[in-house]
């Protein structure tokens, strides 16, 4: 389990929004599920003082975080206000902060970042599912039943692929410590390389899987520095160029990014590379692990 | 989105970038656009002695596709009717841009852009110009100075400008500086002047391009994406994510990673898929059946391949949405996650074929479409 764990008091910015109201309520559900802390403060600026499903509303992330002693935050907030959110987490000193949100402009989420890492605040996202540990604590929008606890730590570009692997795994009867959405957008907080580089300092972690896709070279330049056995996924192998894949960070511009030519390189890097996502769980019981690379 | 070469130099004007004096002429307007460009293509004309005439379309290796023309003064209208009656890598000449030609004594290449990795701002500059930077970039990639620039600054460091130049001239910093200015303001992906031209009087911006980010074209005024072909621009109206593809089988499946992957593993068991379309998170009942009925007015779709895992998702609304949209091919569905259960048993209720897991409902798609 990396990032946050079963004590850790939660903040959902864009708490009394659709989205943030019904996850609040699932995140509480299975914190209850578990005995963790849970969300346990809202932020709506403008609505501090309301509830929702239980929990308190505050108008700043700075109140909030006071208020109940609350390290970390997820945000549901509008692409358009959502960098200035982290920028405030950041400030109110959160430790680290999960953004769900997708269609940031790009350049809000370069400043965003940069201004969270000189605070020593990590952010992960956005445009990603966010972080669920399995007995531990749900930080975003995964369902909690397809997961289970075990030795297997998932980091992903993309939400409902990151599902797709774990219930493949559960159904193996493989369990998971931490599952990280990283994100699909051309630029995000932390990467497969940070995330790898917790999870190597996690002792229930014995390997992990990383589910990228086309575009940039996040999952070389994590394969190269990983220290834990890794097995990758990458979709789009068969995307057509210069089109955006949904994700906003899919796409293969100048000649940069190419699925194939992507996992070329991790299979050169000795890092094992699944052709479907039902090789997975044979392909981390199976001793395919290459160890050594 | 990408810009227009004039749009593109209009905002580089504006930010203090000398450009070449042009005129824009619209196709069936006789030549002239309003009356004020109409005043500056007279100036033009009587001053110009030679122009190049350069189709506005937005492709790569526009000069060698024979997008660019050169005229002397008395064949300019002659050669811009020429480049009006052409295509352009299939692309059809309605707007032309006459300006004059620039007396080059050389050509640097400059560029802006993002750096995926370092997360920043990187600037490009090669004493090079005048082809494309892959080009340089295979024949001399020694030749390429690259910076990256901390994002939270306002300006580029001059020492950054120092290292970039490299002992060319350095009235270049001063454009390169502009040219931050507007790759930051503009929300800009890529602003790049190729070639960037020194002429007895001074530099030009002699070609430009800039690429704005989709998700903050709001923020600058502009309503609708040019990019988007008429089908995707329905199919984000309606708020999902749309690729065409060549196939019989419509794929339907929410978050673009799990689609993709759902596209590729129908092309791995020898299926031919239509689209990807990704119906977003959150996607609800009016969504979903909008994305069925786009899928099901396709005319070569013979079957629907529903791949859904709900985490923002709601099972039980897209087994509505699905239901709702009633179109006449084969649906082959697959349902898992936030309130699955109902889902499931709405979509059993009308007969909908149910599948447990993506190889199943892709084999089953894929046999269906044979």
């Amino acid at each position: 389990m990396i990032y946050a764990d079963k004590n850790t008091g939660v903040i959902v910015c864009g708490a009394t929004g659709n989205q943030g109201s019904f996850h609040i309520d699932r995140m509480n559900q299975y914190a209850r599920s578990i005995g963790g802390r849970g969300v346990v403060a809202g932020v709506t600026p403008g609505k501090g003082g309301q509830e929702v499903h239980g929990v308190p509303v505050y108008n700043s992330i700075l109140e909030a975080a006071e208020a109940q002693n609350a390290t970390a935050a997820v945000l549901f907030v509008p692409g358009s206000s959502a960098g200035d959110s982290i920028m405030e987490a950041a400030d109110a000193g959160l430790d680290l902060v999960v953004t769900i949100t997708e269609h940031i402009p790009v350049h809000d989420v370069m400043q965003a970042v940069t201004y969270a890492q000189m605070r020593d605040c990590t952010v992960i996202g956005p445009n990603c599912p966010g972080l669920f540990s399995p007995g531990e604590i749900s930080m975003g929008i995964m369902p909690a039943h397809l997961a289970t606890r075990g030795p297997v730590g998932v980091i992903s570009r993309s939400g409902t692929l990151t599902y797709e692997v774990v219930h493949e795994l559960t159904r193996a009867g493989i369990g998971q410590s931490s599952i990280i959405g990283i994100g699909g957008d051309p630029i995000i907080g932390q990467t497969f390389a940070d995330a790898l580089e917790r999870f190597a300092e996690d002792p229930l972690t014995k390997a992990v899987v990383i589910l990228g896709e086309l575009g940039g070279n996040l999952e070389e330049e994590g394969a190269r520095s990983a220290e834990l056995p890794v097995v990758a996924f990458i979709a789009g192998t068969t995307a057509p160029a210069e089109k955006r894949m949904g994700h906003a960070g899919a796409i293969v511009t100048g000649g940069e990014g190419d699925a194939n030519a992507k996992i070329a390189r991790l299979r050169d890097l000795g890092v094992p590379v699944a052709d479907r996502l039902s090789e997975i769980p044979a392909m981390i019981r199976g001793g395919n692990l290459n160890v050594n690379h | 989105m990408k810009l227009k070469e004039y749009e593109a130099k209009d905002i580089l004007q504006k930010a203090g970038i000398p450009i070449p004096r042009g005129v824009l002429v619209k196709k069936g307007s006789d030549y002239l656009v309003s009356p004020d460009i109409k005043e500056a293509a007279i100036k033009a004309q009587v001053e110009v002695k030679e122009a190049a005439i350069k189709a506005q379309v937005e492709v790569a290796g526009r000069g060698k596709a024979g997008g660019i023309l050169m005229a002397d003064h008395a064949g300019i209208r002659d050669t811009t009717e020429k480049l009006f009656q052409t295509t352009i890598k299939g692309l059809p000449v309605e707007e032309i841009l006459i300006e004059e030609k620039l007396q080059i004594q050389h050509e640097y290449y400059l560029s802006i852009t993002i750096d995926r990795s370092q997360k920043a701002p990187v600037i490009l500059f090669t004493t090079e110009g005048g082809v494309d930077i892959e080009e340089i970039a295979q024949k001399n990639p020694a030749a390429i100075r690259k910076a990256t620039v901390y994002p939270l600054l306002s300006k580029v460091p001059g020492y950054t400008l120092r290292y970039l130049l490299n002992g060319s001239p350095k009235e270049i910093g001063a454009i390169i500086q502009k040219l931050y200015s507007v790759f930051m303001s503009q929300d800009a992906l890529l602003a790049e002047i190729n070639p960037l031209v020194m002429t007895p009087d001074g530099l030009f911006a002699a070609d430009a391009k800039l690429i704005l980010d989709d998700n903050a074209l709001a923020r600058h005024g502009i309503q609708e994406n040019r990019d988007l072909s008429e089908r995707e621009r329905q199919a984000a109206a309606h708020g999902f994510s749309f690729v065409e593809l060549n196939g019989n089988i419509g794929v339907i499946g929410n978050g673009a990673g799990l689609t993709m992957a759902t596209v590729d593993l129908i092309n791995r068991m020898g299926g031919r898929p239509a689209n990807f379309l990704d119906v977003g998170g959150g996607a609800d009942r009016v969504r979903v059946a909008h994305a069925v009925r786009l899928l099901g007015s396709m005319p070569d779709v013979t079957v629907i391949i529903v791949n859904l895992l709900g985490g923002i998702t709601r099972c039980d609304e897209v087994a509505a949405g699905i239901i709702e949209a009633g179109v006449s091919q084969q649906i082959i569905v697959r349902l898992a996650g936030t309130n699955e259960a109902e889902g499931k048993a709405l979509l059993s209720s009308k007969g909908y074929r149910m599948l447990d897991t993506m190889e199943e409902a892709v084999t089953a798609a894929v046999e269906a479409a044979s």
